[in-house]
């Protein structure tokens, strides 16, 4: 799969992500140590977008299971399809009768019925939910758990199976075991903190806001065409809006987001009418807007003092070589 | 190495980053995938399977530097510096390949006998040499250091322990033996001079050590100390850059009593079974009804009047409590906050329309509706709430009353208090105040005390937190 840490970073930017050695050497941890990883870290950083990328370079299809409140075995590990046992009653009765004949008293018929148990509970008549599909898969996967912190308590104690052994328990089957050990995910976004138990079971990863050198490479990675003057203009903004104390602080989504909208308005530069005209795409509350806005112009005049100069260089620069630079953008 | 890594768990053991036996494990199979040759990549997987909280990663970097990275460069630097300062057109690997073609040619004859600790300095083997540095100084005893005077002691002892000394010794008469095996005689004086050296780059890197030690105790120290102030400091003797802090604490604390509340309510009596989603969700098993739904039965959540005393003896309290409340609105179904010190005055708006932090502020100020630069009249405010708030607490109403009860003499009119206590459901008073001194000097908190059903002392962030579980519950 991988062989270094290098290599992970090469394999995901060709899936256009940009991660650092950080995130890089905890991926390749978890491909060589067969653990599973607690991705941690504010909402929009690409937690989840790191398991998606992984997936997609090692080619293993991805198996997702969204927590939320009140999730439970039956929606996450598997259950027993009532229906269409019932429908296999009706259709089998006249064999069942057959079987059943030539039973003298109750308990003989009872003990035939008992008999045939393992037909009505086998694998047919489960269906498995991401977590047993993950484990049942016949290649190799990547299983996502999102938003693991969302889930309840009692949860997390039998993800804790899963997540050591590889391996799910059911009742009337028995235990199954993971043909191949999948790639396991599992983001949380601190809403609540997890049990030791299970943070002891996987390796840690978090991650951060981005700085503001890979910003501006992300930036220019996943918005085709967007000016280098403009991500870097853009880039600045956001960095200085995450220092204000504000309830949502805006992420790399938003950062894109932004881009995307700026672009579309065929905008070149930011001034702060546009600023103010767009705030709403990066801040998602009205009080921090407001606060924004009160901050504005102390956040683009110092851009702009800065640009000032960065322009003049990078005029001269743009003149003389704006094709390579198009071109990293474009391919 | 490994030795390294086993002490290097036990610090950030020491440090409160708690390291499981099986997470040490881990590190260990972790470094053995990958190339040791990047410090990044290194710490990156130490952190990876030992550091399991977000809030403990700054700590986990300031031990790694402290311990891996800082020592070593140093030690480094001083070898380095050791060999840069010698005169003239030195050059040292000119130096060492002569000194290897005389020993060859020496050992023939004579038997050669050095120390580790010689060998690694003549071959300036730096891992050897951190690693006897290390084992020294436990031997002294290093880590049993206090403080700055105990510095040269411990230094002087891990030199002995490790036999500085005699090294030296040892590699002076292995120059001697050189210059009579016919080492040109300048090389020979150099070759001493850079002996001397390397026995002071030595000297100061085993001080640098034990300096380093001193660091680790003391940041063990702080940390811990850190950690337990601000939940147990009084909030009377709270500095500005802590109050902050205390905020990122009470969030914390609100939102952990906002996950056990929510298991709280799962476990609460069922109440009747609730027809509509039964059938809806059994009609996948052909209308039998194999699963019964209950209806959940809903805790009516309290209402809560706040009154608090702003003056500056409890404005701390105020500060927090009412951040904790604000933090956990939706417990509630409404809060009215009123601040007094004489005079009284709803500040409920201003939480409407501002930042949590900023309206706290703003409330403390006197919120535009109180003058605070008043002396404290508890008596005056409870009567002004009795003659225009009364009606607004009805039997679903907890009342909280933050304030010491410290009434500058002034008539308490304790039966405003009993007729608001009368109304209400629940009546709390919670004073920074230990109770012994309740009822002494200008506090009236015994007068008061009849009429509250729970009255609490104060103090710090531990009971304020235990004080809110109760009001949710």
């Amino acid at each position: 799969m991988f062989d270094s840490p290098e290599e992970v970073i090469e394999q995901l930017d060709a899936q256009d992500y940009i991660c650092d050695k950080n995130i890089a050497t905890v991926v390749f941890l978890a491909s060589k140590l067969e653990k599973p990883v607690l991705v941690e870290g504010p909402a929009g950083v690409g937690k989840t977008e790191l398991a998606k990328v992984v997936s997609a370079a090692t080619g293993r299809p991805m198996i997702r299971l969204q927590c939320y409140e009140g999730l439970d075995e039956a929606k996450a590990l598997y259950e027993w399809e009532y229906s269409k046992q019932l429908l296999y009653t009706q259709i089998l009765k006249e064999k069942f009768a057959e079987a059943m004949a030539g039973a003298t008293t109750v308990k003989d018929a009872a003990d035939r019925v008992g008999q045939e148990d393992s037909v009505f509970f086998s694998d047919r008549f489960i269906v498995p939910r991401p977590l047993l599909r993950a484990i049942q898969s016949e290649q190799p996967s990547l299983l996502l758990i999102d938003e693991v912190d969302k889930s309840d308590p009692e949860f997390e104690a039998f993800l804790l199976e899963v997540l050591s052994d590889f391996q799910v328990t059911v009742p009337e089957i028995g235990t199954l075991e993971a043909y191949h050990k999948p790639i396991v995910f599992l983001t949380s976004n601190d809403a609540r903190e997890m049990s030791d138990a299970l943070k002891r079971r996987c390796l840690h990863l978090y991650i951060d806001f981005p700085n503001e050198e890979l910003e501006v490479k992300i930036l220019d990675k996943k918005v085709e065409g967007i000016d280098r003057r403009l991500a870097e203009e853009l880039v600045g903004v956001m960095q200085r809006l995450r220092k204000l104390d504000l309830k949502k602080t805006p992420s790399i989504s938003e950062t894109l987001d932004w881009a995307r909208a700026l672009l579309a308005l065929n905008a070149t530069e930011l001034d702060e009418d546009l600023v103010r005209e767009t705030l709403n795409v990066i801040l998602k509350y009205e009080g921090d807007i407001k606060k924004t806005q009160a901050e504005l112009g102390r956040l683009i005049t110092r851009k702009v003092e800065e640009g000032g100069e960065a322009k003049a260089g990078e005029g001269a620069k743009a003149a003389d070589e704006p094709k390579p630079a198009k071109k990293g953008v474009l391919h | 190495m490994q030795q390294k890594i086993v002490d290097f768990t036990n610090l950030l053991r020491k440090s409160g980053i708690r390291v499981s036996v099986a997470e040490s494990i881990d590190a260990f199979t972790a470094l053995d995938e990958l190339s040791l040759g990047d410090r990044e990549v290194f710490k990156d997987a130490l952190r990876t399977t030992m550091v399991k909280r977000s809030e403990d990663i700054a700590t986990f970097n300031q031990m790694f530097d402290l311990y891996w990275s800082a020592f070593y460069d140093g030690l480094r630097n001083s070898f380095d510096q050791a060999s840069d300062e010698m005169e003239g057109d030195f050059d040292l690997e000119q130096m060492m390949q002569a000194l290897q073609q005389g020993m060859q040619g020496m050992q023939g004859d004579q038997e050669l006998d050095l120390s580790e600790l010689a060998k690694a300095l003549l071959t300036q083997d730096l891992d050897k040499l951190e690693q006897l540095i290390r084992e020294a100084a436990e031997g002294a005893g290093v880590e049993r250091i206090e403080n700055m005077l105990q510095l040269g002691f411990f230094t002087r002892r891990t030199m002995e322990q490790m036999d500085a000394e005699g090294a030296g010794d040892q590699l002076r008469s292995l120059a001697q033996q050189l210059r009579e095996a016919g080492m040109g005689e300048a090389e020979a004086d150099a070759l001493l001079e850079l002996i001397d050296k390397f026995l002071e780059a030595l000297r100061k890197s085993v001080r640098n050590y034990t300096e380093r030690q001193l660091q680790q105790q003391n940041f063990d120290y702080m940390e811990k100390f850190r950690r337990e102030s601000l939940l147990e400091k009084s909030f009377y003797n709270l500095t500005e850059d802590e109050i902050k802090k205390m905020r990122e604490v009470v969030v914390r604390l609100a939102q952990r009593i906002k996950n056990v509340l929510s298991v709280r309510k799962r476990r609460l009596k069922k109440g009747k079974l609730d027809l509509h989603t039964m059938l809806r969700r059994n009609m996948a098993h052909g209308g039998v009804p194999f699963d019964l739904i209950f209806k959940q039965r809903r805790k009516e959540r309290p209402k809560l009047v706040i009154l608090c005393d702003v003056s500056s003896s409890v404005a701390n309290v105020s500060r927090f409590m009412l951040q904790f409340v604000y933090s956990l609105q939706e417990c509630f179904t409404k809060i009215r906050a009123f601040v007094f010190v004489s005079e009284l005055g709803e500040v409920t708006p201003i939480f409407k329309d501002k930042d949590i932090n900023d309206a706290i502020e703003k409330a403390l100020d006197g919120g535009d509706v109180i003058n605070v630069y008043t002396r404290s009249n508890f008596g005056f405010a409870f009567h002004h709430f009795w003659q225009n708030f009364l009606s607004s607490i009805d039997n679903k109403t907890t009342v909280l009353i933050l304030g010491d009860a410290r009434n500058n003499y002034n008539d308490p009119r304790a039966w405003c208090l009993r007729d608001i206590h009368n109304k209400a459901k629940d009546m709390v008073w919670l004073n920074p105040e230990s109770p012994s001194a309740w009822g002494f000097g200008d506090s009236v908190m015994d007068k008061y005390l009849p009429h509250t059903d729970v009255a609490e002392e104060c103090r710090n962030l531990k009971q304020l937190s235990r004080v809110v579980d109760r009001l949710v519950l």
